[in-house]
Order: C-alpha cells, then structure tokens, then sequence
C-alpha cells in the first residue's frame, strides 16, 4: 500500500504542491520581518540595554555605594569608590561600567535595594575612541535624568512580580 | 580563653552527642568553641566578662537525667558532672529564634549603607536564625549618635546592647568611658555628658561591635569587607611589633585590624597601630627624588638622584676620609634596610651609624652578649608578682604592653615606678616614687642598697658614688624596695625617660644591678619597632653585623662633633633625635644631608640636600625583631605612591653605583637570611654590671622631662590625620608643678616660653603636682615642640604674658 | 526640696558625706559593697540639687565611693526617680500604671498637661513645675488614681483636686 501511495505521490508531484501551499498561504499572511530601523519591534518593560544611574524625585541620587552591584557582577564590569559626602550620607565617587565587559545580564539591577543602577531600552550605541566604553557616574547619572519617565513606568509595570 | 578554662579538674559532660572531660568552671561556650561546636552569640567575648545579655547563646541542659525546665544562656552557664548539652535542639533553637526576632525589633534595615555589613555577626545570625518578614509593625526606635572622637564613628540606632564595648573600656582599657544609660527599651550605649572616648586602646572596640553601631571614622563608607584582601603585616610603632592583618583594596591599605597572637597582642592593638596607615596616603608623601641646588629643589630620576647620593659620598670621603660621613637610622627601619645601611658605611670605611636617636648617654657602649630588649616574655608579664618600672610609662610607649602591666596588677602583682613625674596610669600603682629627674640614679642606688641588706649581700661599693635622694622620701625608697626584694617572679623595666634620660647609662647600670640583686628578670622598653633589629644588622657604632667591635661615633658624638656628610633614614630630624636643636646645627654646618624618607617636611627641605622618597609602612617587604626576639617577616601591600621605593632597593642600587662589593640581593628574604646567620643564637641581654659607672653632675636651674607624645613617636603617626585630631595629640603645654620658684605669679593658661640653646619656643601652661620642683613636663614628637633641644635636659622658663 | 535649679556647688558638704556613710555602714566594706551605696548617695545628693543630678554633684558621688563616674551615671539614668536634666521646683508624678489607669489616671494626666500647658515630660515655663514622664506604680493602688508631688502622695484623685493641690505648689 505504502509503495502504491508513493508511486502516486511521485506521479502527481503532490509534495510540491504541500511546499507551495506553505509558501502561498505566507505570501499573503501578515509579514513578521521589521524594516529596521524604520520600524522597531516592540521592547519589553524588562529589557536589559545600556546603563543609567536613577534619582529621586527631588533630585537626590539614589546611589548609596553600597557595592552590591559590583559584587554580583559576573564580568568585573562595574567599579566603585565611595566615601563619606559633606552631609554624612555614604555616596560613590566614581561609578564606572566597561560596556565591553558587561554581559547584560541585570543582576546589577536585581541587586540593587535602592533601584538606582537600571538597564535602560536602549541598545543602539557606539564608541568611536578607545576608552569610550567606560561609561562614568556623571554620564550614568544623565541617562537616567533623560530616561526617567520611561524608567519610572517600567518599574512600575514589573513591581507586581518581583 | 578564660583562666578558669586552665583548671586542672575535670569534669565529664555530653554535649552534642560527644561525650567529652573538660575543665571544671568552664562555661559551656567556652568548651563549645574548643570543641568546634558553634553556639551562636553577641555579648560573649572570650577576653571579657560575661554578662549573659543577649541570650543568644541560649541551649537546652539537662542536668541528672531530668531537663532543666528553661534553656541556659551557655556563657555564664559552668559545665558539672553528667551535664547534656544540646546546642542545637528544636528547644534551644526555638529559643534562639526567638532572641533573634527580639534584636531585630529596633534594628534598622539599613545594611546596604552600614560599614559591618557583610561582616557583621547579626547579618550573619539573621540569615541562620532570623525570621524571612518581621512581624513587628510599630515604629523602629531611633537613638540620636554621639561624637566619640575623630577615630570612632557611631551609628548607635544599630546598637544591640550587647555591652562588649562597656566591659572593654572597663576591664580591658581601664577607663570606663561607656555605659548603659537608661533601662528597658531606651537603654543607650554611651557616655551621657558627651565627653567621648580617649583610651589608647578605643578602636577594639570597633572590633568588638557584633553590629555596626560603632565603625572606623577614618574606613567610613570606603570599602567593602568583601572586597578587601588581607595580609599579615607588623605593627612599626613599638618595641612589641603587634600582629595586624592590612585590608588592602586596589593597592591602597583601607585599614588595619588585629591578627590574633597571643605570645605578643593578643587580639587587640592600640589606636597607633589601627590608624597610622594613613600616614602612607598623607598629601605631604614624598612623591620623586629631591635634589637641592642652592635653595631650589629640583625633581630629578632616580638614576641622577642616586649618582648623585653615591659622588656625595665619595667627595665627601675622598676630602675629609671615611670617618667624615654619619649614618642615622629610626629604630623603626627594617632589619633589611638597617643591615644595608650597615654594609655600605662599613664598605665606606666608617663606623659612624647609629639607631639610638633618642639616647642621651652613650657611656656603657652597646652589649656585645645581645640585643636589647625584655628577658621577661611579654605573655608572662601578666603573671608577674612585681614589676618595677623605671623612667616608664607604658600607657603611652607600648599600649599593649601596658595592658599586660594592667593585668598583672589586677591580678594581685604589685607594679611600681621611679619616675620623674607622675602619670595616669590605668591601674594602681602598689607604689611609686617620683624624684627629680636629675635624682633618679641616686633614688636608683638608694633602692640597690635596700635591696641588698634586704637579700643580705653585701652592698656593691659601686653604690657609695650616688648621694642619698632628697626629693623622694626614704620611706618611699624602702616600702618599694623590700617588694622588689621580696619572693615571686619579678622584673624590672626601664623605658623612654631612662632611654632619654641625661644619665641613662647610671640607670641601666643600677636597674641591671637591682635585677641582679632582687633576682628579677631586667627588659628594655626600647624604642621603636626594631631596636633589636639595629644590633642584629650592626647598625650600631660599635658592633658590626658580623659581631666584630668597632668604634665609630654615636648619634649623639656624631652631633656634637659635627662630621661633613650625614646619611638620615625615615627620620624627621625636628622630631626624632634626643636633641633636634643640636642636629640643626650639625646638619647647617655640613656638605650634605642625604635624607631617606617617606615624608615632605619644611624641616627636611630646610635641613637636607638630597631628599630620596622612600616606600612607607605597607609598600615594603621587611623583618622586625621585636624586644622579645621574635623575627617577624612582613610583605608589602600595595605599590609605593609616585616614585618611592623600598629602602632595600634604593640601598641595592645605590650599593651597585659605589661599586660595594655583594650588593646583588634580589629580595629582602636574602638580606634577612645573611643577618639571620650573622647572629646566629643571639638573645637578649642586660647591661654590663662589671664596670662601674660615675655618676654625672645633673645640676641645673630647670630640666626638661619628657618622651615622644603617644602620636608623635614616628614618622608615619605624625602624619596620619586622625590620630592628629585626637586629644593627645594636640599642641604640647608646659606641666610645673604650682609650687616652682618659676611660677610666681604665673596662673594655669598663660604663656611661658621655654628656651634651650638656640631654640626658643611659647607654651600653655598648666600645673600638677606630680611634677617634682625644678623640673617641667613638656613631651616631644609634637607640632609645637619641633626644632626645641633636648627633651630630657636643661632649659629656661621664662614667662611670655597671658593667654587671654 | 531647696527649690532651684541652679547648680549647687560641685563636691559633697560634711553633711551630705555624713549620710553616706552612715548608708555605707550597712554594706559590706568593699568595692561592690561601696557599689551598693550609690542610689542612698544619689538620693541624698539629688535632695540637695533642687531636684536633679548636675554632672558635678554624680562625679563627685563617683569620687567618693571611688567608681567611674561612669557607673554613676548609669544608676541615675536608670532609675526614674533620679532626673538628670533640670526639673521644676515641683515634681509631680502622676501614676499611669494598670491599677489608676482603670481608675481613670489618664484624664487625670490630660487635665494635669492642659491645666499647666505642658505635656509629660515637660517643665512649666515659670520653672514651678515639672510633670514626670512615665510613671510607674507607686504602690497606693488603694488609693487609685494616684499622684506623687515632690515627696507626698495624693490619692483619690479628681480634676477638683488637682486644681486644688497644683495651685499650692509655689
């Protein structure tokens, strides 16, 4: 019976036809393929791109040096110094990230008690000179100025699960 | 461990199963920790009292088959006959868990920004018995901190009222500075009138802490405990060389803890110990080599500095011959660098190198037999039934040995001085005698002759050269000289007002003569972290490394008989010699003035013409052997700021340029082996009594008394910052006693200015009584005291109008 | 109660060394025995202080029962029938414990703050008097609610009374 089948299948070409009506039914299907950078997929709450250090509302860093973050890093990528400020707060004096280093894995993220280090959506960037990649406190602290709105609400969309 | 624990008595107990035979009187904790067996804990301190406040410790005991009904806290609770312990029973546990819940009521989450965290023992015992979620919804307390001084940050919402920092400052620092104040919930570590906390010994109890309620001021929110690395070092401030452990983060040392060693400092250390490693970050380190052409200073390489160190050198001895060139070494140097030093002035022909900066008489030479230092091991001071000190005050020369004298005095030993002025000693004195300090031989033979007719020898005739004293009563002389003639173990010490002492040489002579005549054990509180090391390397001017005499100058004769080229090494010569006014002038009148040194001072830049910079405490590898005779080996930490190097390199390669023959050391382990076989079995030994000493004519109007200010004993102390701002490290005030001819009409407060030779300088005055007429307290190593002349010697008061 | 606030000359007169020995004779004659005598000392020490502990006066309590001043301080901390801040001329302590608290104490203690404009704890502007926080029973239950004003008890309290006794206080 199965030699018979087979006999016909060959005769009648019936496989390519199977082939064919795969590829007729996704010519007219609605088409996956994004014309990038025109158009961009859409990005989870959760996505882990470039790094920015967050404030408080009233304009206070958030950043207590406390070296959890770099701690957990499994790359080495962060580095922090920290002292006593004026005030007799406990603040970092240099906050440096090797973007060639890190990994994006956002256990700097999760480590974090004070949601200040965050990985923001963004992921189209680049460096020009050697050295660039070493992103500093000043330059971390003004992405998360610029980016807070959106940081703010992906927080917000991720607090129910975590 | 406690002295109970040493209790021949046993007794058999079970505990976790293991049936074991343990001391009777110890405490179950005390016999877990041996065991291995881990009882969770706050207040418990092997060192301390306990005080069974925490009841962490709790466990289950079951005492004659029947279990007692609640569980025992195993601190204060002694091991009997046939006890079961059970540390880990769901009875002792719950019990535990409980405790715990309790300690976390009012302590803050605030871990991320507490410098225990990560080493904190309630962190750790949170995570083992700590409930996931607090149950407790009411307000936390908060406790407002109080200022305890520059070394001490507080954070006192975080106390757990463990007590360990009260029992430490009252049975181990002896100045009960803490206390619980108030009761119940609002119980508050402190000292309620604000007056912080000055003991020598403060920063143990930072250590102490299980929580972060009490942390390093100068560490404050540095670093990380886990991110440090640690590595064994030596203390260089005293002759006992305290184990410490260097926390070191990217090369820099963050700070500096204790490693235990019960043979030397236990687990403590003195502030001087925990906090000079800032000295090494000071902005006033020496960064490049400084050459001086007229009176600019230049920057120049190493290659040129050292070129020209060594045509220096050579000009010097080619013009004026070898016996031109003096060599100054701190006592605190390494064995390595003292042991080069040594070869390279020998290898230039000269004798003249000397470590003894702060001697004032030279007259008994140096031990052929063996190096200063103490017969008595530091660990068996505490046992001591007498100990006589003589130009002595530990508290400040060597805290912790000072604790050992406190031990033993607690402990039923009777410990006397002679000095020349009195001090706050932290525990009493069974008697003392404070003389004059030109008096202190005579009320030294007065105590021998007692001695003697006590022991019933015959009195040496050497005695008879000495008068009788007349400032100390002859009562005095005989209450404490029939201690020291009694029975017990027995030792006499003598310490940096003997070492500085215009006589000195009378006094090691006579405290030599009473050791041998009472029976006692003889030490030498010598000064810095390595004398014993100086004789061993034979940078002495009459000893060689290899033993053989020789006779070149001593610091003193190298001063007053000014020589054409000095050599200094980790010195400040307006603080660090016995007479800076003297030095002054020698290093005027000379060529050149090659300074080793870590540290930019003005008097240096004024003083010398070649400045090296030189690695500091931590940058170097070295050895010191402490007055016990221990060889202790230490590693650098991190790498030297700017262009300094380690002695031994510099020395290496200056040794090559003067073309010196076996200078091809490629580490300092080599330099320590040839010194190590050069002294082969040398020990410690007591001044020659053979040749009797004259006694010197001390008469003058006025005499200066004192010693290195506790943070002003070195180079590294005086520039560390927060030991400056401590209380016993500001400016130096003249102390008279109110009854001096010189005091008329002067009151506490007004100005007085003290003048010896060139040098003249205004002080504070205040007044005690404790200081003898005709003789003033005014210490050295100070800001205010820089460049001034002898620190024990003559000087004139003369009143310079008041403060106000 | 000699009625101010200023402080009494610093060391201890002949009359007050008098009573503490007279307290030291009850304890055994030893450190921990001289220990013992610290809350008579206090005691006597306070009477003579208008009221209160100043520094001066615990040191010199601390002297002579040779403790570290310390340890005194800890005693009178502790205890609330010590003050170591000024007081009032007048301390009055209102019982808040179970027994006048059922009794009705705590509006006794309401009209007590609103009669003198303070809270407990606080010390009328004029310095007259001072309101004692916390405290605990004073063992007239019977008598409930309670107060204790200076060194006399008042029981059977009622606002009527308070106006009355609080109005003699001088």
């Amino acid at each position: 019976m199965q030699a018979v089948k087979s006999f016909f299948d060959t005769f009648l070409l019936t496989e390519l036809l199977k082939g064919m009506k795969l590829t007729g039914k996704h010519l007219f299907e609605a088409k996956y393929t994004l014309e990038y950078p025109e158009e961009k997929a859409p990005q989870s709450p959760r996505f882990r791109g470039l790094h920015a250090l967050r404030r408080y509302p009233n304009g206070e860093e958030r950043c207590i040096a406390c070296k959890l973050c770099e701690a957990v890093c499994p790359a080495l990528a962060i580095t922090i110094e920290s002292e006593q400020r004026d005030d007799g707060t406990r603040r970092t004096t240099r906050y440096d990230i090797d973007l060639f280093k890190c990994i994006y894995c956002g256990f700097c993220e999760e480590s974090c008690p004070v949601d200040s280090i965050v990985e923001t959506r963004i992921h189209e960037y680049h460096f020009e000179q050697r050295g660039e990649q070493i992103i500093r406190k000043p330059e971390l602290l003004a992405m998360g100025e610029k980016y807070e709105a959106q940081l703010a609400e992906d927080r917000m969309a991720d607090a129910p699960y975590r | 461990m406690s002295a109970v624990v040493e209790n021949t008595e046993k007794v058999s107990i079970e505990i976790d199963g293991q049936t074991v035979e343990v001391p009777k009187g110890a405490s179950i904790i005390a016999v877990a920790d041996e065991l291995g067996i881990d009882i969770p804990r706050f207040c418990y301190h092997s060192k301390l009292s306990a005080p069974a406040n925490c009841r962490m410790c709790l466990v289950d005991v079951e005492m004659g088959g029947r279990p007692v009904p609640k569980p025992l806290p195993a601190c204060i609770t002694t091991v009997a006959e046939g006890m079961v312990v059970r540390t880990a029973s769901e009875r002792a546990l719950k019990a535990q868990q409980g405790v715990m819940e309790f300690l976390l009521i009012n302590h803050p989450l605030d871990c991320p920004i507490c410098d225990q965290g990560g080493e904190c023992e309630l962190q750790d015992l949170a995570l083992g018995y700590g409930r996931s979620v607090s149950r407790f919804v009411e307000r936390k307390r908060v406790v407002k901190d109080e200022n305890l001084g520059p070394l001490i940050a507080t954070e006192m919402t975080r106390c757990i009222h463990c007590t360990r920092c009260v029992r430490f400052l009252d049975e181990i620092a002896g100045t009960s500075e803490l206390g619980a104040m108030h009761r119940g919930e609002h119980t508050e570590i402190g000292t309620l009138v604000g007056d912080g906390v000055h003991s020598e010994l403060s920063g143990n109890i930072i250590d102490l802490c299980p929580v972060g309620a009490l942390t390093s001021r100068p560490y404050r929110f540095t670093a990380r405990a886990w991110e440090m690395t640690s590595h064994a070092g030596i203390a260089p401030h005293d002759c006992l060389g305290s184990n410490i452990e260097l926390h070191q983060l990217r090369g820099r040392i963050k700070r500096v803890v204790p490693r235990d060693n019960e043979a030397i400092n236990e687990c403590w250390i003195s502030d001087r110990d925990r906090f000079s490693y800032e000295g090494v970050v000071s902005e006033d380190r020496l960064l490049a080599p400084l050459l001086r052409e007229g009176n600019q200073w230049h920057e120049v390489d190493w290659q040129t500095a050292l070129e020209a160190v060594a045509n220096a050198l050579r000009d010097t001895v080619d013009a004026h011959g070898a016996d031109a060139v003096g060599c100054l070494i701190s006592p605190s140097a390494t064995t390595e660098e003292m042991a080069l030093h040594s070869l390279l002035m020998r290898a230039l022909g000269s004798d003249n190198i000397d470590t003894r900066l702060q001697r004032a008489d030279f007259r008994d030479g140096t031990s052929t037999e063996g190096f200063p230092g103490l017969e008595t091991a530091f660990s068996k001071l505490d046992s001591q039934d007498v100990v006589l000190l003589i130009g002595a005050y530990p508290r400040h020369e060597q805290p912790l040995l000072n604790h050992r004298l406190r031990k033993a005095a607690l402990a039923g030993g009777k410990v006397l001085a002679i000095n020349p002025c009195g001090f706050d000693w932290n525990f009493d004195l069974a008697q003392q005698a404070i003389a004059h300090v030109g008096e202190l031989p005579a009320v030294l033979a007065a105590v021998a002759r007692v001695v003697a007719r006590e022991k019933g020898t015959t009195e040496p005739a050497a005695l008879a050269a000495w008068k009788a004293p007349t400032t100390v009563s002859s009562e005095t002389i005989e209450k404490l000289a029939v201690i020291v003639a009694g029975e017990g173990k027995k030792t006499i010490l003598l310490g940096a007002l003997a070492e500085g002492h215009p006589a000195g040489a009378e006094l090691r002579y006579l405290g030599a003569l009473i050791a041998e005549l009472s029976g006692a054990g003889y030490g030498a509180l010598t000064p810095g972290a390595n004398s014993a090391g100086a004789w061993l390397a034979g940078a002495l001017p009459d000893r060689r490394a290899d033993g053989s005499a020789a006779n070149g100058l001593d610091a003193k004769a190298m001063l007053s008989d000014p020589r054409k080229a000095y050599v200094l090494h980790g010195l400040e010569p307006d603080h660090d010699l016995q007479d800076p006014q003297l030095a002054e002038q020698a290093f005027a009148a000379a060529e050149h003035v090659i300074a080793f040194s870590s540290w930019d001072t003005p008097a240096l830049r004024q003083q010398a013409s070649i400045l090296l910079p030189l690695a500091a405490f931590g940058e170097t590898a070295g050895t010191f052997v402490n007055a016990n005779g221990h060889w202790q080996i230490f590693g650098g930490v991190g790498q030297p700021l700017g262009e300094a190097r380690p002695g031994w390199r510099v020395l290496r390669v200056l040794g090559n340029i003067l073309e010196t023959p076996g200078f091809d050391y490629e580490a300092p382990d080599q330099i320590h082996a040839e010194v190590k076989a050069q002294a082969g079995e040398a020990a410690v030994a007591r001044p020659s009594i053979e040749n009797a000493l004259t006694p010197l004519d001390a008469s003058a109007d006025m005499q200066r008394v004192g010693i290195l200010g506790l943070y002003g004993v070195d180079a590294l102390s005086r520039h560390a910052p927060s030991l400056q701002a401590t209380d016993q490290a500001q400016p130096a005030e003249v102390v008279l006693n109110p009854a001096d001819e010189v005091v008329k009409g002067l009151s506490e407060g007004d100005k007085v200015s003290v003048t010896q030779s060139a040098a003249s300088q205004t002080f504070i005055v205040r007044f005690d009584n404790r200081v003898p007429v005709g003789s003033f307290w005014l210490p050295g190593g100070l800001e205010n005291t820089a460049g001034l002349g002898p620190m024990n010697g003559p000087a004139t008061l003369v009143a310079a109008g008041t403060s106000a | 109660m000699s009625g101010t606030a200023e402080p009494i000359e610093a060391g201890l007169t002949e009359q007050e060394r008098a009573e503490i020995d007279a307290w030291l004779t009850r304890f055994p004659d030893s450190p921990e025995g001289k220990r013992s005598a610290v809350i008579p000392a206090l005691h006597i020490v306070q009477h003579n202080s208008g009221g209160w502990l100043p520094r001066a006066r615990m040191d010199a309590v601390a002297e002579y029962l040779e403790l570290a001043p310390t340890r005194v301080y800890e005693v009178a901390t502790f205890y609330g029938m010590f003050d170591v801040e000024p007081v009032g001329r007048h301390k009055v302590n209102i019982c808040t414990n179970i027994s006048c608290m059922l009794r009705g104490s705590n509006e006794i203690v309401a009209y007590a703050e609103k009669k003198l404009g303070i809270r407990l704890g606080e010390t009328t502007s004029d310095g007259r008097i001072t309101l004692k926080r916390e405290e605990e029973c004073l063992a007239a239950c019977a008598g409930a609610p309670m107060m204790l004003v200076d060194e006399v008890y008042y029981t059977e309290l009622t606002p009527e009374k308070i106006d009355q006794i609080l109005d003699e206080l001088e």
